[in-house]
């Protein structure tokens, strides 16, 4: 599965859906790691995803740890339920920035 | 420098002089109301021409029923349009010097020219055409090429090429080399030369056809041309099958040939070329047969089979050769497996506190357990499961259950013990890989549990039929930050047990959705009478598939505050 990139105000926002686990997080990963090469600030957007497995969170992990060492943007905004319970319960939610929404994420500078 | 030749810009200018005599005798032949005196005067104005015209004439392979011995004579006999077209023969023959073209072996054009006129000579009766005007088509049709070769003499060097080529491909090629093809330049050079109308639209459209408003004869003279054209390229190309079946296909749709007819001619046109040659004055090699033009086919063709066969037998090799890669891969995998259960404890150790249950999905696991009692009695256990699966999540597995048991032995605080695994992870973790992880101690002697957890999902402490509480994480997993804070719980067990447990459990999917961890307090109360290693296994077989599969690893750690009976 392909997860669509939309340019917004000079951030890539990636959007992720449905279940996000070992079969599809390495298209996760790529789309995310080479938006973060082309030295663009990244939003994720999490509102459409289901279920993410550690796969997926991992994706997301790496995403944010290459950001940090590269001083680029890396959030996470409108995560729906599924995956705030997941990033909740595993304590992740102290580790990424998360907006509420899209738009608080672009104003919020990734 | 070489001329410009493109179809729409070959300019009479471009092309080599047309022969003057023989294009007056051959408008002279066209010319109805001619006499035939006049005629003969007319030839006989070029020596040259009448001399080689009467050699010709008198040839076995024309076969005149009588001898002639002069101009006069051979438009007697001959009659206007035989004399025009061996004179034009003769004359296109010479057209262009054997050294008009450099370092080009001008014979082996003629060779495969003569074959057209040969081949389109033995259609004549089907094609119930006149036989020399099929020959002078035949002989004609490919002229545009010479004369693109003389144009860009550069090209030579791609005539071995060109002469291999099937009709179709040459063009193909032509087009490549020259911009243009030998029946555009062909055209262009008849219409120039003023060649009578049969012949300009034989060496024109024996590819594509000639226009719908051409007279019957004439669209069948150019298709006599086209046949002559594969006829000729069974004896040429490499790929004889293919020639032969055109050929075949192309007499039958044309005149009604059966394949024996065509293979019949085909023979023909080989035993006529040495005479023929020698009408013409042509050198050519020597002659295949037809039969041996066919054996090579046939040779081919089995050659084709063997390297099928071939092909086939690699094929089988490297089936092989990937099945026993994947058998060498399945041991070392077989090993991978046996040294990672190496690495947990048993289900039901010597110790009577703890039992724990590993199930992997795959042939290795990214989970771990391991428990064992410190040097002061309490016990120390952890649970953790690695992001993703498959092997990486087994090695980063290994450092992980190492370094638990390495550290732990000294180190007998929860919340630093995973500190400094955190650190210690954090340093060579890749790909964003982190281990969730529940670290504690035990202490069978006061029932004290001190419980510290990495981003695991929460601990169960449960009663004999009620949840007493839940420990969710504090901490994100180990290998995130570097400077992650982890804290202890500390807390009494009550008699009651703690439940410690992967997502391979509360995820499992079930008829009814997953378990989640709402259906895991359902059932361990529903099996709460059972002894602690028969309780672990029925909680894992709710979720285990008939033959014992499970989706994702799966590891349940039971810490029991009573003692269990018969350990120890």
């Amino acid at each position: 599965m392909a997860f669509p990139v939309e340019d917004k105000h000079g951030f890539s926002v990636i959007t992720l859906k449905g279940e996000v686990d070992l079969k599809n997080s390495p298209d996760a990963r790529k789309v995310i790691l080479n938006n973060l090469k082309k030295r663009r600030h990244v939003l994720v957007d999490l509102s459409g995803v289901e279920y993410i497995d550690s796969s997926g969170v991992a994706s997301l992990v790496e995403g944010l740890q290459y950001a940090r060492s590269n001083d680029l943007g890396f959030s996470l905004v409108g995560v729906s339920e599924a995956a705030m319970n997941v990033l909740r319960l595993a304590r992740l939610d102290q580790v990424f920035r998360i907006y509420a929404s899209l738009e608080d994420g672009l104003h919020g500078g990734g | 420098m070489e001329a410009t030749v493109t179809g729409e810009t070959v300019r009479p200018s471009d092309l080599p002089a047309p022969p003057k005599d023989a294009i007056r005798i051959v408008q002279a032949c066209s010319n109805p109301g001619i006499d035939s005196r006049d005629l003969a005067r007319i030839v006989a104005n070029d020596p040259v021409l009448t001399a080689e015209l009467l050699r010709v004439a008198n040839s076995a392979y024309f076969g005149l029923v009588s001898q002639v011995k002069s101009a006069s004579r051979a438009v007697t006999i001959l009659g206007s349009r035989a004399l025009r077209n061996l004179v034009l023969c003769i004359s296109m023959r010479d057209a262009l010097r054997a050294d008009s073209i450099p370092g080009f072996d001008i014979d082996t054009y003629w060779e495969d020219a003569l074959r057209r006129a040969v081949s389109a000579r033995s259609l004549a009766g089907l094609a119930q055409l006149d036989a020399d005007e099929c020959f002078t088509a035949g002989l004609l049709q490919d002229f545009g090429l010479l004369v693109m070769l003389y144009l860009m003499p550069g090209r030579v060097e791609h005539w071995s090429d060109l002469a291999h080529a099937t009709p179709e491909e040459r063009r193909d090629l032509e087009i490549e080399l020259f911009s243009t093809t030998h029946d555009e330049v062909g055209l262009t050079l008849a219409t120039s030369w003023d060649l009578p109308t049969e012949l300009t639209l034989a060496m024109g459209y024996h590819h594509e056809g000639p226009p719908e408003s051409s007279e019957p004869q004439d669209i069948l003279l150019c298709k006599v041309a086209a046949c002559a054209d594969w006829m000729a390229a069974v004896y040429r190309c490499e790929d004889k099958r293919v020639s032969i079946q055109r050929a075949r296909v192309l007499l039958k749709d044309n005149f009604g040939a059966s394949a024996e007819h065509t293979d019949f001619l085909l023979q023909q046109v080989s035993e006529s070329m040495t005479e023929a040659a020698s009408a013409m004055g042509m050198r050519v090699g020597e002659q295949k047969s037809f039969d041996a033009v066919l054996r090579e086919a046939n040779l081919r063709l089995a050659e084709d089979n063997l390297s099928y066969q071939e092909l086939n037998w690699r094929l089988q090799q490297a089936l092989a050769e990937r099945d026993k890669f994947a058998d060498e891969l399945r041991y070392e995998l077989e090993l991978a497996r046996e040294v990672q259960k190496s690495l947990l404890p048993p289900c039901a150790g010597s110790l009577s506190n703890v039992v724990g249950l590993n199930l992997t999905a795959k042939a290795v696991s990214g989970d771990f357990y391991d428990y064992y009692q410190l040097v002061d009695g309490r016990i120390a256990f952890c649970l953790a499961d690695v992001s993703g699966k498959g092997m990486n999540a087994a090695l980063l597995m290994a450092k992980a259950a190492s370094l638990f048991r390495c550290l732990g032995k000294g180190i007998h605080d929860p919340a630093k013990l995973l500190s400094m695994l955190n650190r210690e992870i954090f340093e060579t973790s890749i790909r964003g890989m982190f281990v969730t992880m529940v670290a504690g101690v035990f202490d069978p002697a006061t029932g004290e549990v001190m419980l510290s957890s990495a981003g695991h999902l929460p601990v169960l402490h449960m009663g004999c039929a009620a949840l007493i509480a839940e420990y969710p994480a504090k901490a994100p997993p180990l290998g995130i930050n570097p400077d992650g804070v982890f804290t202890n719980e500390v807390f009494h067990l009550q008699g009651g047990c703690l439940y410690l447990y992967t997502d391979g459990l509360v995820e499992a999917r079930l008829d009814d959705g997953r378990l989640e961890k709402d259906g895991l307090i359902r059932l361990v109360r529903d099996v709460s009478h059972l002894p602690a290693p028969e309780r672990a296994a029925a909680i894992a077989a709710a979720v285990q598939a008939r033959d014992g599969a499970v989706e994702d690893d799966l590891t349940l750690v039971i810490v029991e505050g009573r003692q269990r009976h018969g350990a120890g």
